[in-house]
């Protein structure tokens, strides 16, 4: 709530990105007479808003914390302190994102349920809580990707070439500009394996498939989870020993 | 002026060789930012074989939108990269040696900066633009346009940076309205241009230019229009103008925050 700048610039992000997506799809829409691959265009336009909101969430950012803690020699003093450092740097990073995601998810959903109304596929029970256990997977497997990415600051001098290539691939298999369900087969199941489509798999909740799906993508997302985890774990402890502590 | 010039070109010169000093990384920013590019066609192409063609756009013309927007990007970012870092000097107070210099403030801040992967972008786009004009049998008049176009898409996009920048000496912590007043004008300069249509094809070209970049240059090239690229010419002399004019404006709202910096 201290920094008003950064809600703005949530917002704007969202409209700009989002906001001017959907006028676009529901004019392709409207040229297809509502329906394109068996979608509506208000499951286009929910499952691309979660893309959006999901990322003002900033998981991402992650990375460039570890990389500046790495590069500034910051990672010095934060591992001498009685904390685990990689879960400060997870904690901080949701409590940042966390009031602009509030703010924009619900001016965002009430906007849309207003406008486009709310598909029949979002009104079952299964949906909420689903919805939010695959949420929490996304954000857990979000984080983990992108501590991997910042975690190879140790070793190399600039990770964001690597950065901008990994959130391209979420952007793309995550089901940004390009909603999942007008994926071709092939990206599909790319989208549905890899960690990159398993960190924003809440853009599947709305369309019809996800009643069938949700406990396999769940799955997905736990395996990321344990794979990832693991990898960080035996990256960090690597790491670690390569940082000396002067201490003073 | 023609001294201004020597002095932005030698400034440009200096901060690539700075930059490429750190020779891996310089070039992992050129080819990680290529291939970071790359992400949008593949969107706009798998876009276009989900719902057809909308507006006469082929993938081709994807292809060409994202060379124009990449070579803009690239253009700007790389050799006037200071722009970018105009928040964090105006914030720190290392505006003030700009204020100092006897060259002209605007041609200073912007050639102060070298970004290395905006060379990547200027590669990508080159490669497209080249792809573009194989796959559409480019005459040479669609080549002469190309060219001429890629220079007012240029200016122009220089021209709203420089406007949007300018907002840093209104705010206390600008960077983050700078970054969301940019991705309004970015993001629509990178979406398939046929989709736009009716308000919002007049609101993205008259309000906030992003189609003027990379959507109208293709239409011209494609169609050969004149119409089109005299509205573009208009519109690039009235950006520069204006971003001009706003920026020195917005430079007399300038406080120094009297912080000891010297040199860079």
């Amino acid at each position: 709530m201290q920094y008003p700048a950064r809600l703005f610039a949530d917002t704007a992000t969202i409209v700009a990105r989002c906001g001017v997506l959907l006028l676009l799809y529901a004019y392709v829409f409207s040229l297809n007479d509502g329906t394109i691959k068996g979608t509506t265009f208000a499951m286009v336009a929910w499952s691309m808003f979660f893309y959006f909101s999901f990322i003002t969430l900033s998981s991402s950012r992650i990375s460039r914390a570890i990389m500046q803690d790495i590069t500034s020699g910051q990672i010095e003093v934060l591992l001498s302190k009685p904390i685990t450092y990689l879960s400060y740097r997870a904690w901080w990073q949701i409590g940042a994102g966390v009031y602009p995601f509030i703010v924009t998810t619900i001016l965002g959903a009430v906007t849309l349920a207003m406008t486009v109304g709310i598909p029949q596929t979002m009104k079952i029970p299964l949906f909420l809580p689903t919805l939010l256990v695959t949420f929490i997977g996304a954000i857990i497997v979000t984080l983990f990707i992108y501590t991997i990415v910042g975690l190879l600051s140790f070793w190399i001098e600039d990770v964001l070439p690597i950065f901008w290539i990994v959130d391209k691939a979420v952007m793309i298999l995550g089901g940004s500009y390009l909603p999942v369900a007008l994926f071709p087969d092939f990206m599909y199941k790319i989208a549905l394996y890899s960690p990159f489509g398993a960190s924003v798999f809440v853009t599947h909740t709305v369309y019809e498939s996800w009643t069938t799906i949700w406990y396999k993508l769940i799955s997905i997302q736990l395996f990321w989870i344990v794979v990832l985890g693991g990898i960080i774990y035996f990256m960090f402890s690597r790491a670690v020993k390569n940082v000396s502590v002067n201490g003073g | 002026m023609m001294q201004e010039l020597h002095f932005a070109l030698y400034a440009i010169k200096k901060n690539i060789q700075s930059s490429a000093e750190l020779r891996t990384s310089f070039l992992m920013n050129i080819i990680g930012m290529a291939i970071n590019n790359i992400a949008f066609i593949i969107l706009w192409v798998y876009f276009i074989q989900a719902v057809g063609i909308i507006g006469g756009w082929t993938a081709a013309d994807i292809i060409g939108l994202q060379g124009f927007t990449a070579i803009c990007y690239g253009l700007v970012f790389s050799f006037a990269g200071g722009i970018k870092k105009l928040p964090d000097y105006v914030s720190s107070g290392s505006f003030d040696r700009f204020m100092l210099s006897p060259k002209n403030i605007l041609m200073r801040v912007s050639t102060s900066s070298f970004t290395p992967s905006g060379i990547g972008d200027l590669v990508f786009g080159v490669i497209c633009l080249l792809i573009y004009g194989i796959l559409m049998h480019a005459s040479m008049v669609q080549i002469l346009l190309i060219m001429l176009l890629v220079a007012l898409a240029t200016i122009i996009f220089f021209s709203v940076t420089v406007v949007i920048y300018s907002v840093s000496f209104l705010f206390t912590d600008a960077a983050f309205v700078v970054d969301g007043l940019f991705t309004l004008f970015l993001t629509p300069s990178l979406f398939h241009g046929g989709a736009f249509q009716g308000a919002l094809r007049a609101f993205f070209m008259f309000v906030i230019p992003a189609l003027l970049v990379g959507t109208i240059p293709v239409e011209i090239v494609k169609d050969i229009s004149m119409g089109k690229l005299a509205i573009v010419a208009v519109f690039t002399v009235i950006w520069l103008v204006l971003s001009i004019k706003i920026f020195n404006r917005a430079v007399r709202h300038y406080e120094s925050s009297n912080l000891m910096t010297f040199g860079g």
